[in-house]
């Protein structure tokens, strides 16, 4: 009888749950995410449909930047992108979930425009013409929805008579979304256009050297990206009454940069995870019990003073985010008491 | 058609004078770059910083002591930015400091929030009006062109003239080189950071003047970036042509555009800087990278 746990098949070594602890933590989360309409209120649960939906996003800038390093500083602009497509077709009597992917590919599209610059440029100049890109699509933003307000009409978001704009299936649907979105996202990096990706971000004349077709991977990086910024626009738009551009500005974009640096960047689901629950979620629950202790406008200030404390801090003390500090945890505990 | 004729000539003027300003925050951007190889993302947040600093002393002090103060905090925050961020990161890959400065960006910008509430508000000056001829200017827009010209012939001049001036263009041209003839090379980069604090600020405080101290500032700061590369990333005296370049391209097309696309004075920098960084990446000015391996 072996000790300890044995691998008789390349499958077997290369699946996602290979130990134990993989599948406990699998029944656990599972259980858990389903159940959690009954455990928890209306707010919760809401705070949990805007955690996945900026989950979605997050992994899909984690693939652009994490894995093929290219900074997208127009992540939010192509969240919003999605969004108004969604209001737009529902406004023309589209069903919603049909409108998801649709969003998904228009901003994939616009994201595959945005990769042209990346051919030609990188590192700052490439975050530059990002940045640019931004306030582009702002200012178009802006001409098309003057008065920031593009109602998404009720009568679109129904699934076979069930309303699916609010409560408990707007969750469930939220969620089936994220775990399909979260599989893709895991295989995406473990296979060879994720292996590829991650050659082009360590030193891309190299990839080229070694017969990786740089092209075609940076614009499937900045594709996919938008794609997932796009799904995530889409659900933002059924989970709100209407949308403005004022949710897609630099500013939700640098919160978007500061989620997967902070989480881990090149670690897309556990790393976005993190980096969501702290700059997302985390900040909404601090929020809640600075806005009664505080002035408002110190608690406003705060929100700016704290996430660019961290993303600072961790570029600096911790590049690999909040994962590695997690890694680091957890081995300590593993050798413990014997940490040496 | 006298009256178009003056429109375009005091368009032309008002071009150059934003110029003028674009290129000295512009400069704060190529003063880092050819130190550090790195853009300095927090120089909009600090230009904000040091138009609110300026309004809330003078408020309460005078003009003189309100800009004074926001000198002082721009090259203090020149400093502290070059020592925590760009010093540890040092040989990092880029996405490290431009994630740093943008970090760095938001977390001023939370200071601002807090000292200035973000509030719209002139500057306390005394405004008179000069008529020249078929255009008027006023006495801000003479003060903001004099502030202007001082900083960029200043900066232009230490860097060709000085010893202190070559000695910041060895470091900008190799920096371990610099070192092996004993130059200071920290405290040549730290005085770079300083140096464009200090432009960054003059340049806020020329727009604080002319237009008045409010969040949009930053708006324009990140508007100069397209002066920067457009001049090239490494360039100094190039910043000026650049400048003027943003400046009257956004005049100009802020009164014959304006009709067919409302709003597009505000953003036609950006297509102007996407259009710069795909024809021309190295801008004008600038040395053009050769990668190797």
């Amino acid at each position: 009888m072996p000790a300890g746990v044995f691998k008789e098949t390349y499958a077997a070594e290369l699946g996602i749950l290979r130990y134990p602890i993989h599948w406990a933590g699998l029944i656990l989360g599972a259980g858990i995410a389903l159940a959690l309409p009954f455990i928890v209120g209306e707010y919760y649960l809401m705070l949990a449909v805007s955690f996945m939906i900026f989950l979605i996003g997050a992994v899909g800038l984690n693939i652009t930047l994490g894995l093929a390093g290219l900074i997208s500083l127009a992540h939010a602009a192509l969240m919003g992108m999605g969004a108004y497509v969604t209001a737009f077709l529902a406004q023309h009597g589209v069903n919603v979930l049909i409108a998801v992917p649709i969003a998904g590919l228009t901003a994939a599209a616009l994201a595959f425009i945005l990769a042209l610059p990346s051919f030609k440029l990188k590192g700052y100049y490439l975050a530059m013409a990002s940045l640019a890109a931004q306030f582009i699509l702002e200012y178009i933003f802006a001409l098309i929805d003057p008065d920031q307000y593009e109602p998404v009409p009720d009568e679109a978001k129904y699934l076979g008579g069930l309303y699916i704009g609010r409560g408990v299936p707007l969750y469930y649907i939220t969620l089936a979304i994220t775990i399909i979105a979260l599989l893709a996202a895991t295989n995406i990096a473990r296979s060879t256009i994720g292996r590829g990706m991650k050659a082009v971000r360590d030193n891309d004349i190299a990839a080229e050297v070694i017969g990786v077709n740089v092209y075609h991977v940076k614009a499937l990086a900045f594709t996919i990206g938008g794609f997932y910024a796009g799904v995530a626009g889409a659900i933002y738009a059924i989970y709100s009454t209407g949308i403005g551009w004022e949710g897609f500005t630099l500013e939700g974009s640098i919160e978007y940069l500061g989620m997967v640096l902070i989480g881990g960047p090149g670690r897309v689901v556990w790393g976005s995870f993190l980096g969501v629950l702290v700059v997302r979620t985390g900040w909404t629950l601090l929020e809640s019990l600075l806005a009664t202790a505080m002035v408002s406008y110190i608690a406003a200030a705060l929100k700016y003073i704290i996430l660019g404390g961290l993303i600072a801090a961790f570029m600096i003390l911790e590049p690999e985010g909040l994962i590695a500090v997690l890694r680091r945890i957890k081995e300590y505990l593993r050798l413990w008491p014997y940490s040496y | 058609m006298a009256g178009q004729a003056e429109v375009i000539l005091g368009t032309l003027v008002q071009g150059t004078l934003m110029g003028l300003v674009y290129a000295s925050i512009a400069l704060g951007f190529n003063l880092v770059y050819r130190v550090s190889k790195s853009i300095n993302f927090a120089h909009p947040a600090v230009i904000l910083l040091v138009g609110y600093v300026a309004l809330v002393v003078s408020a309460s002090y005078g003009l003189l002591q309100g800009l004074l103060a926001s000198l002082l905090v721009a090259a203090a925050s020149g400093f502290i930015l070059e020592r925590t961020l760009a010093r540890p990161l040092i040989g990092k890959p880029p996405a490290a400091l431009i994630g740093a400065t943008l970090g760095a960006y938001y977390f001023i910008k939370g200071v601002t929030y807090i000292i200035g509430r973000f509030q719209a508000a002139s500057l306390p000056m005394q405004v008179s009006y000069y008529d020249l001829g078929p255009i008027s200017v006023s006495s801000n827009d003479l003060v903001s062109l004099g502030i202007t010209g001082l900083i960029l012939s200043s900066v232009v001049a230490l860097h060709k003239w000085t010893r202190i001036g070559s000695a910041i263009r060895a470091v900008a041209e190799d920096a371990e080189g610099a070192a092996g003839y004993g130059l200071p090379v920290g405290r040549l980069i730290t005085l770079s950071w300083v140096m464009a604090g200090l432009t960054g600020a003059f340049g806020g405080l020329a727009i604080a003047v002319k237009a008045q101290v409010s969040p949009a500032i930053e708006f324009y700061a990140i508007k100069a970036l397209a002066a920067s590369i457009l001049a090239g990333l490494d360039s100094i005296g190039g910043i000026v042509v650049g400048g003027l370049a943003l400046g009257l391209v956004e005049q100009l097309s802020s009164i014959l555009l304006e009709t067919y696309l409302p709003g597009i004075g505000g953003h036609v920098a950006f297509f102007f800087l996407l259009l710069i960084l795909l024809v021309k990446p190295y801008g004008i000015f600038g040395t053009e990278r050769i990668e190797r391996i």
